[in-house]
């Protein structure tokens, strides 16, 4: 007998929202969270006393909105808190370039370093804006897999065929072209700026192994302008409270619809018989029971960790072996005595993103160390101050600095991360030093998350927040694992709903709520 | 008045195939080519007295079996040798060995690792099951996904219906072997790392991409789906060098009642009310024609060879936002005996294959680091045959050519010019080179350094990329050329286009030249009618 109709393991977005989703749509949920904190990769810790940051993840506006509205997040607290300015990308030599929200501001701003590249500024993110549309109507197509082979639904095909359609011959050519480009090709049709341009490709570096040259970087920008975006980059994205403020915002929606949430409490195992996934076990020993068995967790660690491998078929396996998660981000979390002074551009323009990343061949030589097994001394930072939108986050004056650094690949081959874990802190501190004079005078503490430290705190394997690669060949129908992009699993009652499944990372909320939609329309199906 | 039915501008072999169809089918022919040479990249010019090189293109197997069919090519004394091997020498005296013996190939590889030698065969099998599930688009025109026209909409659901029915697996390999990198694919299947390199090696010839690089793994199928004889992948160069296959298509097109002319550079398309009409060559003179087929890039041939106000802003943005990045040299060297490899001593089967410089993956990945950055690769991934080996005809009695394609050699470079490092490029060949066959510089006579530079000085390609265009995901298929004129048809009515620019793409398949003609051939008839 069933304790629970869904037991989900795993409190990250992603299995929050399937949960919320699942529990609304009246079913007795149980959310297993192994930390006490819930929120996965979505998180606000005091790591030091009284400074508040977000640890991993940090912004949020990729977020889908019909989330945010079906579970009424924002009755529950969350509040999306817009990026003032959008970007501020720094240069050595005090040239930095600021893109504001309007695009009046932004082309003022952009024409101090082209004219031409002003006015193209607009219908560039316009047309990208248009793409991204599509891209994200294209998710929602079910696509035949192999646990549903007939799942071809003519009349949604036909819909999506006619609204390819209604994009226009030249729009329906760009996306087809687009989708498969280098993002250092694309912006360079249509920018002159090193500055500008390596500014832009910031969105298709996030978590990627490879460089702004390479094929499948212009999906990965095109991917990272779901939800608030102009279309080239986010408007919004900090949360009231940290990015732990949408994560607690979950919790409270799913409890809200009756979902117990237990946290603490780790599951060791999923357990199967005559493939079928009837429970699960934690560590403590105790099994519980349900109907559905769904993880959030990272994918690797699902199928390799948490299920018997004699349960999979071995081909099956394989697939889910190959599945590559090269981790090359590391996180630095700094609390700060004073806000950064960059040479260019003043303290006013430190309230969104802050690109290190000055040109396409800069960000392309940060890309290239991870290939051979060195961490790039020289390299990408996304950087946020989210004290700045949100002051209750540090004592009054002082801030929180959140980092994202690539690349430092999982594996080393001269050294290992216990040994590199300062080092790497020292040249992500020295490279924005080289930027901000006088920087590391302001630090008052340092939390540097190696690959290793990633993997080890959040359950991702090698460390990649996306849990999978966004590369070309897994996406869609691809992601996880090739026929198998519906949710399921060949283990029946097992489904996956973590962001290494369809569409994937970037704290968009997507797979979970996809997730629940299959998992509640199969419910059906069976009675 | 026109005084031909169609001009060719360009004698490389795809104009020289269009020109044969086009006169078979009883059209009145004229090819114009600037150099004096005929073949375009596929030429044997005999630099050194007794020395044949084939001085860009060296090596054939994705010769279109129909075109070598209905153009009754044999009748003109085309033969391929096959390549029957690649050897590839290691640095620390050990070498790879594969070849058409597949024993002996399996005993190889499994010196190295007993699990790739078992690998290796299954990987062979779902290669040439990818490429007989390729091999029809290499015919196809290829449909116009933004069109309502029933021939697109029909072309494009028989396209989707093919895929479909591959079956599950095969569908989702081709998918992934379509977006990955060749080293990621190979990781899949191989532990070794200079078999892995040597394979991998035939995925960024020609392109501006490195092993490790999405889009590459894809390029390995497209040289596994040669055809020499009905045999899958292997690999030949034709007797008497490439020319030959220049010749031969010559030839035909000539016995069909096509006329050439040699040195007759073309300066200018003539259009007279938005129509090609005929050509201006560099001298002045005019010639007119019912119809202007160009084999040259779409870079020179549109930007070059048009007034520019035929042609709409957007169109000139597209094909000069289409991706030509040269990456590739050639160094043909005159030999006064074989080259000693210290791997395999002593004149060998090895010698009569091709030669690899691929040690590993990381070797070729850095090359292409160096070359991102505008230098040449101060380590060069080499792809080396002897032609002379099997073709005696190509040297004089007991001396040899040596035919070496050298990557990575970006035409934009950071510091210099390509007239500059020319002999620079060609002393790091030599030096990397002689690290495994060390008596090389003894016995070199002679050394010729093709730079993308004289690729495009001599040769007319655009940046000196051997393929008149990169052959990435987004410049491909449907989006050949550009996106809505990838059916050889252009913007300028009468005015067609074909060349390794269009769909197929690269190689030396000749399936371009054809196609190009049989729309021809359809629009002329639609006239008529």
């Amino acid at each position: 007998m069933a304790n629970y109709d869904a037991i989900i393991i795993g409190a990250g977005h992603n299995g929050l929202v399937a949960g919320a989703y699942l529990a609304r749509a009246g079913k007795k949920i149980l959310l297993l969270e192994r930390r006490s904190i819930l929120g996965g990769i979505a998180v606000t810790e005091e790591i030091f006393p009284g400074y508040k940051i977000p640890t991993c993840a940090h912004l949020a506006g990729n977020f889908s909105q019909k989330i945010i509205s079906d579970l009424e997040l924002e009755r529950h607290g969350f509040k999306l808190l817009p990026l003032t300015p959008l970007l501020f990308a720094p240069r050595q030599d005090g040239q930095g370039l600021v893109i504001r929200r309007e695009f009046p501001d932004a082309a003022q701003e952009i024409a101090r370093h082209s004219k031409s590249d002003a006015d193209r500024f607009q219908p560039f993110c316009e047309l990208l804006k248009r793409l991204s549309e599509f891209l994200a109507m294209l998710y929602q197509a079910p696509v035949p897999n192999k646990a549903n082979p007939r799942n071809f639904h003519l009349v949604k095909f036909l819909e999506l065929a006619w609204k390819f359609h209604r994009l226009g011959a030249r729009d329906m050519h760009e996306f087809l072209r687009i989708l498969p480009m280098s993002i250092a090709d694309l912006l360079s049709e249509w920018f002159e700026s090193d500055l500008l341009k390596g500014a832009l490709a910031g969105r298709a570096m996030l978590a990627s192994f490879v460089g702004p040259r390479q094929q499948g970087s212009a999906f990965n920008f095109l991917h990272h302008q779901l939800g608030q975006s102009n279309g080239a980059l986010p408007t919004a994205g900090f949360v009231r409270g940290g990015i732990g403020g949408l994560s607690e915002a979950l919790c409270a929606a799913a409890k809200s619809y009756g979902a117990e949430i237990r946290s603490a409490t780790e599951v060791t195992k999923i357990i199967t018989a005559n493939n079928l996934a009837t429970g699960i076990v934690l560590k403590s020993g105790e099994e519980i029971r349900a109907e559905r068995i769904v993880s959030g967790v990272d994918i690797k660690q699902t199928l390799l960790g948490l299920v018997e491998p004699t349960a999979l078929d071995p081909h099956f396996l394989l697939q889910v072996k190959n599945i590559r998660s090269r981790g090359t981000v590391a996180k630095i979390n700094l609390a700060l005595d004073s806000l950064p002074m960059f040479s260019s551009g003043d303290q006013a323009a430190l309230g969104g993103i802050i690109h290190i990343g000055p040109s396409l061949v800069y960000l392309e030589r940060a890309s290239d160390d991870a290939k051979y097994g060195r961490f790039s001394k020289r390299p990408f930072l996304e950087i946020t101050i989210p004290s700045i939108a949100d002051p209750s986050l540090a004592p009054a004056g002082q801030h929180v600095m959140s980092v994202w650094m690539q690349s430092a690949p999982y594996e080393l081959r001269e050294s290992n991360w216990q040994a590199a874990r300062q080092p790497l802190g020292d040249a992500v501190v020295r490279t924005i030093e080289e930027y901000a004079p006088g920087f590391s005078q302001t630090i008052l503490d340092r939390q540097v998350l190696t690959p290793l430290d990633l993997e080890e705190t959040y359950k991702l394997t090698q460390g990649h927040p996306y849990h999978a690669e966004m590369a070309l060949d897994q996406i869609f129908f691809m992601r996880p694992v090739p026929g198998w992009s519906a949710y399921q699993t060949p283990i029946e009652n097992l489904y996956v709903c973590g962001s290494g499944t369809h569409p994937g990372g970037g704290v968009t909320g997507l797979p979970g709520y996809y997730a629940a939609q299959v998992i509640t329309k199969n419910w059906h199906a069976k009675k | 008045m026109a005084n031909y039915d169609a001009i060719v501008i360009g004698a490389g072999h795809n104009g020289l195939t269009a020109a044969a169809y086009l006169a078979k089918a009883g059209k009145k022919v004229l090819v114009l080519e600037r150099r004096h040479v005929l073949g375009g990249a596929a030429v044997t010019e005999e630099i050194y007295p007794g020395f044949r090189y084939s001085v860009c293109s060296y090596v054939v197997s994705l010769l279109r079996p129909e075109v070598i069919r209905e153009l009754a090519l044999p009748n003109y004394d085309l033969e391929i040798i096959p390549l029957d091997s690649t050897f590839t020498p290691m640095p620390n005296g050990d070498y790879l060995f594969r070849s058409g013996d597949h024993a002996r190939t399996r005993r190889e590889i499994a010196r190295h690792s007993v699990a790739d030698a078992e690998a290796y065969e299954e990987y062979g099998r779902l290669m040439v099951h990818m490429a007989m599930a390729v091999k029809p688009l290499l015919a196809m025109i290829p449909p116009e996904p933004a069109s309502w026209h029933p021939k697109n909409v029909f072309g494009l659901a028989r396209l989707g219906n093919h895929f479909r029915r591959l079956g599950g697996e095969l569908f989702y390999d081709l998918a992934k072997l379509m977006t990955m990198s060749s080293a990621d694919f190979l990781d899949q299947w191989f532990e070794t790392d200079v078999l892995k390199a040597t394979m991998s090696a035939s995925g960024i010839i020609g392109t501006f991409m490195g092993p490790r690089s999405p889009g590459t793994a894809y390029v390995l199928l497209h040289h596994y789906m040669g055809e020499l004889d009905g045999a899958f992948r292997s690999w030949g160069f034709a007797r008497g060098g490439m020319g030959t296959i220049s010749r031969v298509i010559a030839d035909a097109a000539r016995h069909h009642g096509a006329e050439i002319r040699s040195q007759a550079p073309v300066d200018q398309v003539l259009i007279r009310r938005g129509r090609a009409c005929g050509v201006v060559l560099a001298s002045g003179e005019e010639i007119h024609a019912k119809v202007v087929v160009s084999g040259v890039d779409p870079k020179r041939t549109f930007l070059k060879m048009i007034d520019s106000q035929c042609l709409s802003r957007e169109f000139k943005k597209q094909v000069s936002d289409f991706k030509i990045r040269g990456s590739s040299a050639k160094v043909n060297l005159s030999l006064d005996s074989l080259p000693d490899f210290t791997s395999m001593p002593g004149a060998g089967p090895h010698l009569a294959g091709a030669i690899s410089i691929s040690p590993s993956i990381d070797y070729i990945e850095q090359g292409y680091d160096e070359a991102k950055y505008g230098d040449f690769s101060r380590r060069p991934y080499m792809d080396i045959i002897l032609p002379s080996v099997l073709d005696p005809s190509m040297a004089p009695p007991g001396k040899h050519v040596m035919s070496i394609f050298v990557q990575y050699a970006p035409y934009d470079l950071k510091t210099g010019t390509w007239p500059d490092q020319r002999e620079a490029l060609g002393d790091t060949v030599v030096d990397t080179l002689s690290e495994y066959a060390p008596n090389l510089k003894d016995i070199i006579l002679h050394r010729q350094v093709v730079t993308p530079w004289d690729l495009e000085q001599e040769f007319g390609l655009t940046e000196g990329n051997i393929f008149q265009g990169e052959l990435t995901l987004d410049q491909l298929f449907f989006l050949r050329p550009v996106a809505g004129w990838a059916n050889y048809r252009t913007p300028i009515k009468n005015l067609y286009l074909c060349g390794a620019c269009t769909h197929p793409g690269g190689g030396v398949m000749a399936a371009s030249g054809r196609l190009a003609a049989l729309e021809v051939l359809k629009d002329t008839q639609v006239r008529l009618l």
